[in-house]
């Protein structure tokens, strides 16, 4: 049976998708300096916010390899 | 479909009348602390980021409940709570764009946004656009409320020698009548504490069932081996069935969804106001969000994957066929003890109680923001009162404000019962409502050229093409389908979403981008003599091509004719009669101007020099204006100047900021380590005499 469609292509379709809003989002709360990068509170508020993209990028990826397994 | 009646003991049901005891004994403990409509809906702007995140967990486990999720569970697998791990792509403009606005602006509510961003006109059509969302929103809460309750129920009772049937709508009126008690007389504060508790017991229950039930079937290995791979994968399959696809789904639910829980649930962002900073509030979406959403995904889905682990090896005990919607409190009642299933169930239905109850009170706020203190303001402009009696009187309206809410909710639920699993409803539900006002809310806070004359035809035209996409989903929606196979019966359930999005932003877009041709348009027309009276005769007419595409008594044609009409000629009209300073308009109110709006908020200029938090007891002084004093060494070691804002809250952390006050810097004395403030300050922060305070500058 084909899983394809039912676990990596929408896996790249979320985090495609949602790339295309997540980083132009980043790019346009840094332009409008609402995340200024010269205060170190907010540059902390950058890495959270990165790694809260790969940290579920991560997750949905073990879930998906664990249930392919 | 099997569906179920009686399930549970009387143990079950003295658990659960306990429970619900303590929980409102435990809510109206905190509702003494609603002093004023400020406590009553926004708690006063004084808790910490993981009180917020608590609290936010009953709102948003509740509200994507334990009953669809178990639903799709048991029908489709690990996928059902995809839902809970995909907000993340919008939170960078929640956290840096809408979160600081809303704060600083000092806004109540988001129609109130739309008046100072836009213009009252913008204000009245945001403000029934978000009515109806939020009633809408209320309806499902109580038709989940309804299907949980109903399987534990008998068929009929007996009333005096009269048998009356027990059907889901007479059971959804007498949890209104409860919900709309407890909400009437308790506020955000008792709100936000009953939520707290009900977080942890939410989580703690479900957790507690997911553990009994992995026990049950032999351990995790046996129910994971139980599970076909399909069910075990963490995403729906792309683009089918109809019924619950990921492609559908993520534009219903990662898009529209997302945003609009993020952006225009005012119940949610109340939670947010309540925090005792913008910081703080970041603080609490971001580990919600990261870390609370993905463990409450398992808390609400487990009954169905247990459910159906279940009905694999043993279907006499679990039929496949049972109801979607019943399966959570049958696989509970399977599962549990008795007294153990009466608990689980009470943790559910008070938990879908505080989201119904959240929603009662953010809608409350709306009623008295956006409808009572206008047309008071229209009727008498000169009125003039002490601000108590206004707050007593504005308190006494949102209460009343909360009792017609809760009646129109149960008649919301009418519009969505026949839907086959509440979670197609919410969906449906989400897909309709949310994008206009979601796409609103976006352009105007991340693009300063986005006037009146856009955010009104994003409005009106976006609504008509909308509408008739949904009266002809073969030929509009069906191009943005994705393959999904249409549904008759409920077409595109989920991918409307993506549809009705862009014909929004379409609209936004197209009327922002022509914004000068319009601004020629509107020139010509205040040029000429007879300009008004021609412009009234056109706002006449839109306003039958209006009636004519939103009745749809014409033929496919006629009516998109009569929406792009509307969506050409409607920016012109509001562009003539709706006066629009533009600078004025989005300073400090588009994330472009957020110093401006700090400025604002504060009344000065900025100090961002990093201080020290500093320990003190207070002082009782005579009552001055809202400022606090600090001595001249405590002020240095905060690096505050006189006139700053100033944070200061009981040192017991476990407190989270419930005794606590915002105020400004006074004047300096001599005296380390104490604060003087007058009674009013006192009393509002519910500081104990003696206890040690923590002052922290906030700007």
């Amino acid at each position: 049976m084909d899983l394809f469609t039912h676990s990596w292509l929408p896996f790249f379709y979320l985090y495609g998708m949602g790339a295309l809003f997540f980083f132009p989002g980043l790019y346009l709360i840094t332009k409008t300096k609402s995340l200024d990068m010269n205060k170190p509170q907010h540059r902390k508020w950058m890495k959270i916010l990165l790694f809260g993209y790969v940290w579920f990028m991560a997750l949905h990826g073990i879930l998906i390899t664990l249930a392919l397994k | 479909m099997e569906t179920f009646h009686n399930i549970g003991t009387t143990t079950d049901w003295i658990v659960m009348v306990v429970y619900f005891l303590v929980v409102m004994l435990f809510g109206s403990y905190f509702g003494r602390y609603t002093k004023s409509t400020s406590d009553f809906f926004f708690g006063g702007r004084r808790f910490s980021w993981w009180l917020i995140t608590m609290s936010i967990v009953a709102t948003g486990v509740g509200s994507h409940s334990f009953v669809k999720y178990s639903a799709k569970g048991f029908e489709h697998g690990i996928s059902s709570s995809m839902t809970y791990l995909n907000d993340w792509f919008f939170v960078p403009f929640f956290m840096f764009g809408w979160l600081p606005i809303i704060v600083y602006s000092k806004v109540r509510s988001i129609p109130e946004y739309f008046e100072k961003r836009f213009s009252p006109s913008a204000r009245f059509l945001a403000t029934i656009l978000l009515l109806l969302y939020m009633v809408g929103y209320i309806g499902i809460g109580f038709l989940t409320l309804g299907k949980a309750l109903l399987p534990m129920l008998p068929e009929a009772v007996n009333v005096m020698g009269t048998a009356i049937d027990i059907t889901l709508m007479r059971a959804i009126v007498v949890i209104a009548i409860i919900t709309g008690i407890y909400i009437t007389f308790g506020g955000q504060t008792a709100v936000i504490f009953t939520d707290l508790l009900q977080g942890f017991i939410l989580l703690f229950a479900g957790f507690m069932l997911f553990f009994i039930g992995i026990s049950y079937l032999g351990g995790f290995s046996t129910f994971w081996d139980l599970l076909p791979t399909t069910w075990k994968l963490p995403l729906a399959e792309f683009n089918k069935p109809s019924s619950f696809n990921f492609v559908g789904i993520f534009w219903q639910d990662a898009v529209a969804g997302s945003i609009g829980f993020l952006f225009m649930n005012q119940g949610l962002l109340m939670r947010f106001m309540a925090c005792k900073s913008v910081n703080e509030g970041r603080k609490a979406a971001a580990i919600n969000i990261m870390f609370i959403l993905p463990l409450s995904a398992v808390v609400v889905g487990s009954a169905g994957w247990l459910g159906k682990a279940i009905s694999v090896v043993s279907p006499d005990i679990i039929s496949p066929n049972t109801s979607p919607d019943e399966i959570f409190v049958v696989v509970a009642s399977i599962i549990t003890s008795p007294g153990v299933f009466g608990f689980v169930m009470a943790a559910l239905t008070a938990a879908l109680m505080s989201t119904v109850d959240t929603l009662i009170n953010a809608t409350a706020a709306i009623c008295v923001n956006d409808i009572y203190r206008p047309i008071v303001t229209y009727l008498k402009p000169d009125r003039q009162e002490i601000e108590s009696e206004k707050d007593r009187r504005e308190l006494f309206v949102a209460r009343l404000a909360s009792i017609g809410i809760t009646a129109l909710g149960v008649l919301a639920v009418l519009a969505f019962k026949n839907f086959p699993t509440v979670y197609e409803a919410h969906g449906y539900f989400h897909s309709t409502l949310t994008p206009p006002l979601v796409v609103a809310i976006f352009m105007g806070v991340f693009w300063k050229r986005f006037t009146p004359a856009g955010v009104i035809t994003t409005f009106l035209g976006g609504v008509l093409l909308m509408i008739i996409g949904a009266r002809f989903p073969g030929i509009f929606i069906a191009p943005f389908d994705h393959g999904i196979e249409m549904n008759p019966a409920r077409p595109y359930s989920y991918i409307r979403a993506l549809y009705n999005t862009i014909v929004c932003i379409g609209v936004g877009v197209y009327v922002t981008a022509m914004g000068n041709n319009y601004n020629r348009f509107v020139d010509i027309f205040k040029s000429r003599q007879s300009g008004r009276s021609e412009m009234v005769g056109l706002t006449a007419v839109v306003g039958l091509a209006f009636a004519l595409a939103l009745f749809g008594n014409s033929t496919m044609n006629t009516q998109v004719l009569s929406a792009v009409f509307v969506v050409i000629l409607v920016p012109g009209i509001v562009g003539y009669f709706v006066s629009y300073d533009e600078q004025k308009a989005t300073e400090g109110l588009t994330s472009w101007s957020l110093d401006k709006a700090k400025i604002m908020f504060k009344g000065s200029d900025i100090n961002d020099q990093v201080g020290e938090k500093v320990e003190v007891v207070f002082k009782q002084e005579d009552e001055r204006e809202n400022i606090i004093r600090f001595s001249k060494n405590d002020m240095e070691r905060m690096s505050a100047n006189v006139g700053d804002l100033v944070y200061l809250s009981d040192k017991r952390k476990w407190l989270g900021g419930l005794k606590s006050i915002h105020s400004t810097y006074g004047e300096i004395h001599n005296e380390d380590g104490v604060v003087y403030m007058g009674t009013r300050n006192i009393e509002t922060g519910l500081f104990d005499k003696g206890r040690i305070l923590i002052a922290e500058k906030e700007m």
